[in-house]
């Protein structure tokens, strides 16, 4: 509860400042880096990375994601939480193989991801955030619906 | 701002979202799929929370036209969108932040998870390029656009520019509403704590009674 609160404070500075706090525009630029340095101008061919995301180093929103990562780690190894752990079951491993394409292309179809939804569209009352959360209701109930049938199988 | 500044900014908040999210283990996905599954509510409550204090403050902004508000059309995209995300955070166990916390701590899954992530952003990528749904920021008006089942672009600012009311005061009625949610939640949690209460003592006296 504390840290909600201290995040939402400091979101309505960034709101100031550069925008809401948002995550998936940034992991689409890193998606658009990395491809850019395989395939070079091979990339400019695939009209996405033309009109909708070019790919930019200098974009603000892969920061946040890079800052989560680093304070993640340094908070982690602080408090001695820092080990390797791993998948045990195949299963898991699918699931979490098929849970994260969903969220990538999720995330892009309709340009936002949950943070957005609840934590900027919302609060700003746009549109687009009630019509998200309804989304995320029903594939949160659909999700829940399939992890509760492969626990229990 | 310049684009350093912006940069730094942004990792700066992030580095604090990280350190927040890591030590309170707060988890988005987690505030749903709990709450469906479970009916606890440990990540529901602060997910509320945050959202009341955020509908307050950047409603009390946009009024004053001060804040960077996310500006695209909207439509049946982020519906579909967000129903594909729901099933697939929660086949993952993480959303997105807590892909990124849980691989800074070491989880090989999350890390996983986050590489599928990227993977699935660059088929979808492929397909946009065959059918261009949903359209470009580049060729949005701000009008409903049916034809594409795009509805435009409405946020608290819209409001009060259409019908003269400062933003806050709606912004306000979504605070209650948010609480009223968050009501519910305590009262059911009593509820819970009383009935657990109530079993405990029958299993009390059961015991009683076998000694």
């Amino acid at each position: 509860m504390v840290a909600l609160t201290l995040i939402a404070v400091l979101d309505i500075f960034l709101f100031l400042l550069v925008g809401a706090w948002t995550v998936g525009g940034g992991e689409t630029m890193i998606t658009g880096l990395v491809a850019q340095f395989f395939l070079g101008d091979e990339l400019s061919r695939i009209p996405f990375w033309n009109l909708v995301f070019v790919p930019d180093a200098g974009y603000w929103k892969i920061y946040i994601s890079l800052g989560m990562l680093f304070g993640a780690i340094v908070s982690a190894v602080l408090s001695k939480e820092f080990y390797l752990r791993f998948p045990r079951r195949l299963g898991e491993w699918v699931m979490i193989t098929i849970g994260g394409l969903l969220m990538g292309f999720g995330i892009r179809l309709a340009f936002v991801c949950n943070v957005s939804t609840f934590f900027g569209l919302t609060p700003q009352m746009n549109l687009g955030g009630y019509l998200a959360i309804s989304g995320i209701l029903a594939g949160a109930w659909v999700g829940s619906w399939i992890y509760k049938k492969v626990l229990e199988g | 701002m310049s684009v350093i500044g912006e940069c730094l900014v942004a990792f700066v908040f992030g580095s604090i979202v990280g350190l927040l999210v890591q030590r309170s283990r707060f988890c988005n996905t987690a505030a749903l799929r709990d709450a469906m599954l479970f009916k606890t509510y440990r990540n529901t409550k602060p997910l509320l929370m945050g959202m009341m204090i955020l509908t307050f403050g950047f409603t009390l902004f946009l009024t004053f036209g001060e804040g960077k508000a996310m500006h695209f059309d909207v439509g049946l995209n982020q519906v579909a969108g967000l129903f594909v995300f729901g099933i697939g955070m929660v086949l993952a166990g993480a959303c997105t932040v807590s892909t990124w916390v849980k691989a800074g701590e070491g989880n090989v899954g999350a890390m996983w998870a986050l590489l599928f992530t990227f993977i699935g952003m660059f088929l979808f990528s492929l397909l946009w390029s065959e059918n261009f749904w949903p359209p470009a920021s580049i060729s949005m008006t701000g009008e409903p656009n049916l034809e594409a089942l795009q509805l435009g672009f409405i946020n608290a600012r819209t409001l009060q520019d259409k019908f003269g009311v400062p933003a806050v005061i709606f912004g306000m009625v979504q605070v209650f509403l948010l609480g009223l949610i968050y009501r519910a939640i305590v009262k059911k949690e009593q509820a819970q704590l009383l009935e657990h209460d109530k079993v405990a003592a029958a299993h009390k006296v059961e015991f009683a009674e076998a000694a």
